[in-house]
């Protein structure tokens, strides 16, 4: 386990690791940065971080993308080896976050202090940002975390909120927020709306790696994400206290302190979203910007956001399923393992041990009510002990053999999901579906199942053999 | 002439075609770019963005916008009732 105290040493890390690419020819803000994204996306495999030094328009600007954009550099976040295999970095990411909580650490001053902006505030000056996709409605800060408390229970950490929530700056001082209901920041902003008060925020802007996917975790509204940070990274997670109450990480290189306006709405978006659609528009409560913090000469890091798979995917994958495995396990211990990789857990497979007939279509309905699947599952694949759900091929094995659609498909209508997900009908209404593609058992006797293939024996031998053997002859 | 040279006087959003749009802000190293916002819509735009981006008619046409459609956009959250005091 490894802690960064910042981006620039988790930087340096990949730099060392030939996890981050230099770019030092001159670039513009549009199209290149963003296209440069979606082509390492494109290109798939370990891909490293981009960093770009010489901005079109600005002097000494640097913007670094793709930070966690690889199964590689997200293994390095967790301070594993890069190559270590997803249901690895499954399984460790599961049990680190069941060591919360871990201890907060309290500390003044911070290297983001260094030079302080409060009046004539021009964030367009200040962070190089750029346009994502065509049909977005302007520039967003897409990779901040947004960390606000409840103006009724202010001294609670433990309802302290960081949330990646996405932010359309609309002015030199002035962003709108996307904090839909399912979000821990509405209670925060409903509560200071029926006072008619502002919702004081902090804006945390390229931060060291944990953070960004702890603030991306669907944890419980009373779990703190600093000591989420904590647990996660297996040492103290240090914050800074603003002057307003607020604790901000110690690791970033920007801080936008500023307040939520109390009762007003105003036209947002659109925004390529997460399920590779536009969002559409909508009416977004408003930030005002009032104190701009960051370091000598910071680094913008964004992300960039296309159809499925870009770096939000990495951002979003374990995050998602070590919470909906923990939370099923202290129903189900029977449970496995649940890969919810797949457009932000839209669709999530669980693999299980079956205690009887019907058992899976339970375990199925339980995700439906996590926090999580109250606004994401959609689609619930359950799949035996015996099957890896992060080997699509045995997954598609286990669906080809052992669903008979009559009695395996229970389709479960009009519940939750999120606002952008595409198939709502209204918006956040959704028929659900649950597949189970587990092996019928007593009494549920249904099919011909008496003889599983195996494996000859001896195979698991001849496996380490011939991988040390081909690595060799392929080296 | 291309955008970057436009006035104030014959801006228009490339998304609604509102004429009430306004320089934002210009780049830190003068005369690089400005960016726009619209005062209707609140779409913005860079002007040496690809002219889809910053020419009405070459807008993509999905995300055209008519200035009264803004009325359509639900509200989220909704606001709730001030509690009384």
């Amino acid at each position: 386990m490894r802690a960064f105290k910042d981006l620039r040493e988790f930087l340096q890390l990949l730099e060392s690791e030939k996890q981050l690419l230099r770019i030092n020819e001159k670039v513009s803000l549009e199209p290149d940065l963003a296209a440069a994204g979606c082509a390492l996306a494109q290109l798939g495999g370990a891909g490293p971080a981009l960093q770009f030094d010489n901005i079109d328009g600005y002097t000494n600007a640097r913007v670094v993308v793709n930070v966690h954009g690889s199964w590689a550099n997200h293994a390095l976040v967790l301070g594993m080896d890069k190559e270590t295999p997803i249901r690895e970095q499954f399984f460790e990411f599961a049990r680190r976050y069941q060591k919360y909580p871990g201890e907060v650490e309290r500390v003044d001053g911070a290297s983001w202090q260094e030079v302080v902006v409060n009046q004539d505030i021009n964030l367009f000056h200040l962070i190089p940002l750029f346009r994502l996709n065509r049909g977005d409605g302007g520039f967003f800060l897409d990779k901040a975390c947004v960390v606000s408390r409840d103006p009724d229970d202010w001294d609670n950490d433990n309802v302290e909120n960081v949330g990646v929530y996405r932010l359309q700056v609309k002015g030199r001082s002035k962003l709108a927020i996307q904090p839909i209901p399912q979000h821990d920041i509405a209670i925060h902003l409903t509560h200071a709306e029926e006072r008619g008060e502002d919702l004081p925020i902090a804006i945390t802007v390229s931060n060291e790696p944990i953070i960004t996917l702890v603030g991306a975790m669907p944890i419980l509204y009373d779990q703190w994400e600093y000591q989420m940070a904590a647990a996660m990274q297996g040492q103290p997670y240090k914050v800074v206290r603003t002057a307003k109450g607020l604790d901000v990480p110690w690791g970033s290189e920007y801080v936008l302190e500023g307040r939520i306006l109390s009762r007003q709405r105003e036209p947002e978006g659109p925004f390529g979203e997460f399920p590779g659609y536009y969002s559409g528009g909508h009416k977004f409560p408003i930030i005002e910007i009032d104190r701009v913090s960051h370091r000598k000469d910071p680094i913008y890091e964004g992300l960039y956001l296309g159809k499925p798979w870009t770096e939000l995917d990495y951002c979003q994958a374990l995050t998602t399923c070590a919470p909906i495995y923990v939370q099923l396990k202290t129903t189900f211990p029977e449970v496995v393992a649940v890969n919810a990789l797949y457009t932000h857990g839209l669709v999530v497979i669980v693999s299980t041990r079956c205690r009887y007939g019907g058992f899976a279509k339970s375990v199925g309905m339980r995700i439906l009510s996590t926090p999580h699947g109250l606004g994401y599952a959609t689609i619930v694949i359950v799949v035996d002990e015996n099957v890896d759900p992060f080997d699509l091929n045995q997954v598609m094995w286990a669906m080809s053999v052992k669903v008979n659609p009559v009695a395996d498909v229970m389709i479960l209508p009009n519940l939750s999901v999120n606002l952008i997900d595409p198939a709502g009908q209204p918006a956040g209404i959704v028929h659900k579906m649950i597949i189970d593609a587990t092996t019928p058992i007593a009494p549920d006797r249904r099919g011909h199942y008496g003889q599983e293939l195996d494996i000859p024996p001896q195979t698991d031998v001849w496996r380490k053999k011939l991988a040390a053997l081909v690595k060799e002859l392929q080296q | 002439m291309s955008n970057a040279e436009n006035t104030k006087s014959d801006l228009v959003c490339p998304r609604c075609r509102s004429s009430k749009a306004e320089v934002l802000t210009s780049s830190p190293v003068e005369g690089v770019w400005t960016i726009y916002s619209c005062t209707t819509c609140f779409y913005a735009w860079r002007s040496t963005e690809p002219e889809e981006n910053t020419d009405p008619d070459k807008y993509p046409e999905p995300f055209r916008l008519r200035p009264e459609d803004l009325a359509k956009f639900a509200v989220v959250p909704t606001v709730p009732p001030l509690r009384r005091s």
